[in-house]
C-alpha cells in the first residue's frame, strides 16, 4: 500500500467503498499529501454531509463529524467558532454543497469564515442513482431528464467569488500535483477557501452522460475537456469554447469573521468596564 | 541517481480500474491475469525498464494500492 495510507488511514475501514475508478480516492491521496507536507494532521477537524464525496474524511485518522444532508458548513462554522485553533475542512459534493446546502455555502462565503470547503463535482447525484444535479451540463441525459437537461449548470467558483470567498480555485483529478499544491495554499490561507475538484464518476456520469462506463474513458474525457488558464480573459475564452477552465482564480485578504467577533467581544467588555467606572 | 526498484500493487485493495495504465505515458503497466482479493483483474508492471519515476500511477490510484519503490545508487549519489 501507499506509504501515506499506512500512515494516515484507518486500516479497519479499508478497502474504500468507492466504485472502481472513482475520483474520490485520488482526492484523499492529494489531501493527505498536503496534510503530510504541512504536518497538521492533529489540528484537522473535518465535517461532511451525505454523498459519496462525504465519505472522504471518514477514512482519515483525524476528527470527523458526519452531519445531515447539506448541513456540513453550519456544523463547521460552529466548530470553528468554539475552537478557533483547529483547521476546519468541509468535504461536500455538488448536490450536498450547491443544491441542498447551497444557502449555507453562500452565507459562509459572505462572512469569510476561515475554513476550507472542498466541492467534489461529478456533474450528477451519484449515490442516489443518477438524477440531475445543479452542476449537470446542458443537454445531458440523466435518470430524471431522459430527453436532455435544459438548465444551465451552476458554476461554484463564480458563485463563491461573487459571495466573497477569498481563495477560489478549481482543479480536476487528472491534475493531482496541482491539486496538492492548492490544498497546501488553502490550508494556510486565512479566510474562506473554496476548492472545486472536477471528478469522474464512471458508474453514473460515465454511463448515462458521456456514453461509457470505463474509468479510463472518463479520465480521458476530463483530460480533454479541462484546460488550465492563467488570466480572466483566457478563462472566458475557454468557457465559451465549452471547456472547463482550471486554475487558482483568486487569493485576496479580507477581515476574518471569527477573529472580528473575538475583537468585538474585547471591545464591548472594555467599553462596559469604562461605563461602570 | 534514483532508479526503480519495483512497483508494488497491493492485492488487498486493487479494484482493477486501470487508471494507472491510462495515465502512464511510457506503457509500463499492462492488464494482467491475476485477480486481487476483491476479485478484479490486477495490472502488472510489464515494462519496468521504461519507468521514469514520475509517480503518476501512484498519484492517480483511487484505492491507494500502488507504491513506486525507488532505490538510491549509481552515479551522482551523495
Amino acid at each position: 500500500m501507499n506509504p501515506l495510507g499506512e500512515k494516515y488511514l484507518r486500516k479497519n475501514f479499508l478497502p474504500f467503498h468507492f466504485c472502481p475508478g472513482c475520483g474520490d480516492g485520488i482526492i484523499i491521496q492529494a489531501f493527505l499529501r498536503a496534510v503530510d507536507e504541512l504536518g497538521i494532521i492533529d489540528d484537522l477537524a473535518m465535517t461532511a454531509g451525505i454523498g459519496c464525496s462525504a465519505w472522504i474524511p471518514v477514512y482519515m485518522h483525524a476528527d470527523v463529524l458526519k452531519i445531515l444532508h447539506g448541513r456540513a458548513i453550519p456544523a463547521a462554522i460552529g466548530l470553528k467558532a468554539t475552537k478557533p485553533s483547529r483547521k476546519v475542512v468541509v468535504f461536500t459534493g455538488d448536490g450536498d454543497g450547491l443544491a441542498i446546502g447551497g444557502n449555507h455555502f453562500l452565507h459562509a462565503a459572505r462572512r469569510n469564515i476561515e475554513m476550507l470547503v472542498v466541492v467534489v463535482n461529478n456533474q450528477i447525484y451519484s449515490m442516489t442513482g443518477g438524477q440531475v444535479a445543479p452542476s449537470t451540463r446542458v443537454g445531458s441525459r440523466t435518470q430524471t431528464t431522459p430527453y436532455g437537461n435544459l438548465e444551465k449548470p451552476l458554476d461554484a467558483c463564480k458563485v463563491g467569488t461573487a459571495c466573497g470567498a477569498t481563495f477560489v480555485s478549481r482543479w480536476s483529478t487528472t491534475h493531482s500535483r496541482e491539486l496538492t499544491r492548492s490544498f497546501k495554499k488553502a490550508l494556510g490561507h486565512k479566510g474562506f477557501s473554496l476548492i472545486e475538484v472536477m471528478s469522474q464518476c464512471p458508474v453514473q456520469t460515465g454511463r448515462y452522460i458521456l456514453g461509457s462506463g470505463s474509468p479510463a474513458f472518463n479520465l480521458k474525457w476530463l483530460k480533454e475537456n479541462c484546460q488550465v488558464v492563467k488570466s480572466p480573459a483566457e478563462h472566458d475564452e475557454v468557457e465559451s469554447a465549452g471547456k472547463i477552465p482550471l486554475g487558482d482564480f483568486l487569493q485576496i485578504q479580507r477581515p476574518e469573521f471569527i477573529e472580528e467577533i473575538l475583537k468585538m467581544n474585547e471591545r464591548v467588555k472594555a467599553e462596559a468596564k469604562g461605563g461602570e467606572g | 541517481m534514483k532508479t526503480l526498484e519495483r512497483i508494488d500493487i497491493d492485492r488487498r485493495f486493487c479494484k482493477g480500474c486501470l487508471l494507472c495504465r491510462e495515465v502512464c505515458q511510457y506503457e509500463v503497466l499492462e492488464p494482467g491475469k491475476e485477480r486481487s482479493d476483491l476479485d478484479h483483474l490486477m495490472p502488472w508492471p510489464a515494462r519496468p525498464e521504461n519507468c521514469k519515476l514520475c509517480r503518476l500511477c501512484e498519484l492517480n490510484c483511487p484505492d491507494m494500492a500502488i507504491s513506486v519503490v525507488v532505490k538510491e545508487g549509481g552515479k551522482g549519489t551523495t
